[in-house]
């Protein structure tokens, strides 16, 4: 097997106890190994059994990944697939290994690897903020760093411009008509409620901007999810200070 | 569960007139409904803009008297698309995107940018630059610890160790600005090398400071560590076990405090720190205290490692001699043609990458600090990806002050040392 | 930049900002000139800032407050925290559009007198952040009357900037109060500057359109320079 950007794995010191016991274990699902950077081990898996590869890795006794150090993404642009990057670290063997599963543009879902390691809780929130891809039954999948009702897309998309969509005057009054005392309401919280997706298309740019920045945007956020959830009026407002 | 509902009248700026009263637009509560204080709970809304919450963090907290019950961290108000911008800017100039991410210790983020980007290009620096590049991220692990140090003790109800915290400091602002000429974002480090040799005389100021800090650090802990108010106030606060610690994904001083002795210097060692005679300092309880201590240790340490690598510091380049990466001398260029292309090259196109990928983690003063660059051999990166320790430890937060008290909620996130241009990117 | 808001319709014009009576018809007399100074004396050596702090900038704002650079020798020792009690408004760091209404509602909060430092080049243009995510520039939103550069500015500087709003104050007087101080209330929550003015405030400029061009990676749209930024 050989990496497409990686150095050609020819046994020796390139070879890493747990890419090997891995291989071994799950054959088919491991689809190739690459070693980058020197003595970096990159293993890509089926992402349809992610969750199952990670748990054996998490949890066999001769491996043992405690410790997930980060979960990530990659877009290459281009229409090519989006990696799902998992850097694995064990503390009791002192060990790296780099997981990747590759996501068709058009299937972005990915299991996800919150009941093994509570860290993925927010970095799979980000890569979902960032690049969209959806992680099943993850227990709270919402935005986490652009404000919950961004309709420009998802950023680190190599499709997504580095100025936004919108022009800085709709950005601005899109901005200026969040209420600064939105806040996720417990109950929704537990709801574990789908997270909504807009598209940037369907929002259109803001061609008709309202009088109003205020009113529109309180309409459309009561008739979004407001009105279920409690009576007009009643979310509860905060001073700043 | 229902909850209190107060509704305040969207607060206007009052006219001022003749007489200095505001002539209309009363800033009362317009629309109170009184609360039932019978079994219901109470939201409250800390921050963005809170002086404790160090920087624009917020939580929501749901209250039962004055426990909390449930605390929903909000972040993503300082985003700033460092990794979005950075896929838009050369190799090089990436260097000053990293120190404006993690302003409190920004000598740390230049160089394991850098790093990450040399081990993908394949490129071994000199035995200078390692050594310059350890005393850099040493001298800064000390001033992002003393900023922690002071806001901490401001948190806790202390006043006199921030002063005390900010003198200290203000050294390390000059022996930046010595070094680079900026007091903050130093973007000291090149990709093969740094921005230039260390000034004459600078490595005396370094240690004259790893001389003397500790005696500062000693009157702090005079102050602090056996103060009954302080120890009362943290001890038992925000405990977490060590095995939850790793489950989250803590690093750094808190994962050390919850007595993990994980320390990337040690296990993942880079620019021979397994040379250096350190101790890595280890909590007992993994509680606020134990942080506090960890971290007051781990400046000492640091000390030691200034002077060990203070008397290693080797004569010679501090840049590779590689014209891939460095720019040629300019008398080279003058005389060279050969230096003149590179140099040319370097200018208008950048450091070049081959294609490939790398990710490095380095003991950042907030914890595992992970740089991944994707390169596809151009000069700018396919991806360029930080690893936030400060991030990670923050999403712990729900699970360390629920059931806690609300007064405890703001020790907790003091002891946790976040800085939020890196939470939010 | 920061040109005060013209009154609205409907509003008696501001000439003079006082009825006719104790103090005049708005010409400057005895009387007015030395309550002015006084009145004048008395807020610009006490001011209190109100740190807005997000980023590099609110360290080099800490720093300012501490031991070597003692703000409080210029009357601000009192860093009010709460806007209700404050006069002057640094802002010190980036603003993104996610903290932008934040910033919008702290400044409506600060009742009048009240100015605003914009501390830094995030602050003040959006600096190297010229992406999807940051106001290019809080004046779009909030008016300024100093801007303070750097990156971070140095203490000096802001310091340097908190002492030309004290040479403000003092140019300032009650009779014209409501002409230099007037907001009209409906505006409260939306952005200072009008659509055209936001563009062309936070058009691309110098480095980062050539950013754009190299890099292969360009807007699908590019948006129209509209120019220079305005004087």
């Amino acid at each position: 097997m050989s990496g497409v950007e990686g150095r050609e794995v020819d046994g020796g010191a390139l070879t890493h106890p747990s890419v090997t016991a891995v291989q071994e274990r799950f054959s088919e699902a491991i689809l190739r190994h690459e070693v980058v950077a020197g003595d970096e081990h990159v293993i890509y898996v089926t992402p349809s059994r992610i969750l199952e590869i990670l748990r054996w890795l998490k949890e066999d006794p001769d491996h043992f990944y405690n410790y997930l150090s980060d979960v990530t993404a990659v877009d290459y642009g281009g229409g090519r697939p989006i990696q799902v990057v998992y850097q694995l670290f064990s503390i009791t063997h002192r060990r790296a290994l780099r997981v990747k599963a590759e996501l068709p543009l058009s299937d972005l879902e990915i299991d996800s690897a919150v009941p093994l390691w509570d860290a993925a809780n927010w970095l799979e929130r980000e890569v979902y903020d960032m690049f969209g891809v959806v992680f099943r039954d993850h227990p709270d999948l919402r935005r986490i760093l652009m404000p919950e009702r961004y309709a420009e897309g998802h950023p680190l998309r190599k499709d997504f411009p580095l100025r936004g969509r919108f022009s800085r005057a709709e950005q601005t009054r899109r901005a200026l008509s969040q209420e600064p005392e939105d806040y996720y309401i417990p109950e929704e919280f537990d709801s574990g409620r789908e997270p909504q997706v807009v598209h940037w298309q369907e929002v259109g740019g803001g061609t008709e901007p309202s009088a109003d920045p205020r009113r529109s945007a309180r309409d459309s956020k009561e008739s979004k999810d407001r009105m279920d959830t409690e009576p007009a009026g009643g979310d509860a407002r905060q001073e700043t200070d | 569960m229902s909850k209190r509902t107060v509704e305040y009248e969207v607060s206007r700026t009052p006219e001022l007139g003749m007489d200095f009263r505001a002539q209309e637009g009363p800033l009362m509560p317009t629309d109170v409904v009184e609360p039932d204080f019978g079994s219901e709970n109470m939201l409250i809304n800390v921050g963005p803009q809170h002086p404790a919450t160090h920087g624009v963090l917020r939580l929501v907290l749901e209250l039962d008297g004055e426990t909390v019950v449930r605390c929903i961290p909000h972040i993503g108000y300082l985003h700033s698309s460092f990794e979005k911008l950075g896929e838009y800017r050369d190799w090089n100039q990436i260097v000053p995107l990293t120190d404006r991410m993690d302003y409190l210790a920004p000598l740390i983020y230049n160089c394991a940018f850098v790093m990450a980007v040399e081990k993908m290009m394949g490129v071994e620096v000199t035995e200078r630059c390692k050594v310059v590049r350890v005393i850099c991220m040493e001298l800064d692990r000390i001033f992002s610890h003393l900023l922690w140090l002071g806001t901490w003790a401001i948190d806790v109800g202390a006043f006199t160790p921030f002063l005390y915290a900010f003198q200290e400091r203000e050294r390390v602002y000059q022996l930046h600005d010595r070094y680079v000429g900026a007091r903050i974002t130093t973007s000291a480090t090149r990709i093969g090398g740094m921005l230039a040799d260390l000034p004459e005389g600078w490595t005396d100021g370094v240690r004259e400071f790893a001389d003397t800090l500790p005696r500062t650090l000693d009157e702090i802990d005079t102050l602090l560590t056996n103060n009954g108010i302080h120890a009362g106030r943290t001890q038992g606060v925000g405990e977490i076990s060590g095995e939850e610690a790793i489950n989250s994904g803590f690093s750094g001083p808190n994962l050390r405090a919850s007595g993990v002795p994980y320390d990337v210097r040690k296990d993942r060692p880079y620019y021979d720190y397994e040379t250096y005679d350190f101790d890595v300092p280890i909590g007992e309880h993994g509680d606020c205290y134990d942080r506090y201590l960890v971290r007051m240790e781990e400046m000492r340490q640091s000390c030691r490692l200034l002077h060990q690598a203070l008397d290693r510091l080797p004569d010679g380049p501090i840049n590779v001699d590689d014209p891939r990466v460095i720019l040629p001398s300019k008398t080279d260029c003058m005389n060279d043609m050969e230096s003149m292309i590179h140099h040319f090259k370097l200018v208008m196109e950048g450091v070049k990458s081959p294609p490939g990928e790398s990710y490095l983690p380095i003991e950042g003063s907030k914890g595992e600090l992970g740089m991944y660059v994707v390169s596809d051999g151009g000069s700018k990166p396919v991806r360029w990806r930080v690893r936030p320790p400060s991030f990670v430890n923050l999403s712990v937060i729900p699970k360390l002050v629920e059931g806690g008290l609300l007064a405890d909620v703001i020790v907790v996130n003091a002891s946790l040392d976040i800085v939020l241009g890196e939470i939010d990117r | 930049m920061s040109e005060t808001q013209t009154p609205s319709e409907g509003r008696p014009p501001a000439e003079g900002g006082l009825p006719g009576g104790m103090f005049g018809s708005g010409t400057p007399t005895f009387l007015t000139t030395k309550v002015d100074f006084l009145v004048n004396w008395a807020r610009r050596n006490s001011l209190w800032p109100m740190p807005f702090g997000t980023a590099c900038c609110a360290i080099e704002m800490m720093a300012s407050a501490a031991s070597n650079q003692d703000l409080a020798r210029f009357g601000m020792e009192r860093m009010s925290f709460t806007p209700r009690q404050a006069d002057v408004f640094i802002c010190a760091g980036r603003v993104p559009f996610k903290l932008a209404p934040v910033l919008r509602r702290i400044w409506d909060q600060m009742p009048q007198p009240k100015w605003c430092v914009s501390m830094g080049a995030c602050a003040s243009s959006g600096g190297v952040f010229d992406v999807y995510s940051m106001v290019q520039g809080i004046d779009t939103i909030i008016p300024v009357d100093v801007y303070v550069p750097g990156c971070p500015p140095r203490p000096e500087a802001l310091i340097y900037g908190l002492m030309m709003i004290q040479e403000k104050v003092r140019g300032e007087s009650l009779a014209r109060h409501g002409e230099h101080r007037f907001e009209d209330p409906e505006q409260a929550g939306s952005p200072r500057a009008g659509e055209d003015e936001i563009e062309a405030l936070s058009g691309p400029f110098g480095n980062s359109t050539l950013q754009n061009q190299t890099s292969g990676l360009i807007h699908p749209t590019p948006p129209q320079r509209p120019g220079d930024r305005r004087p």
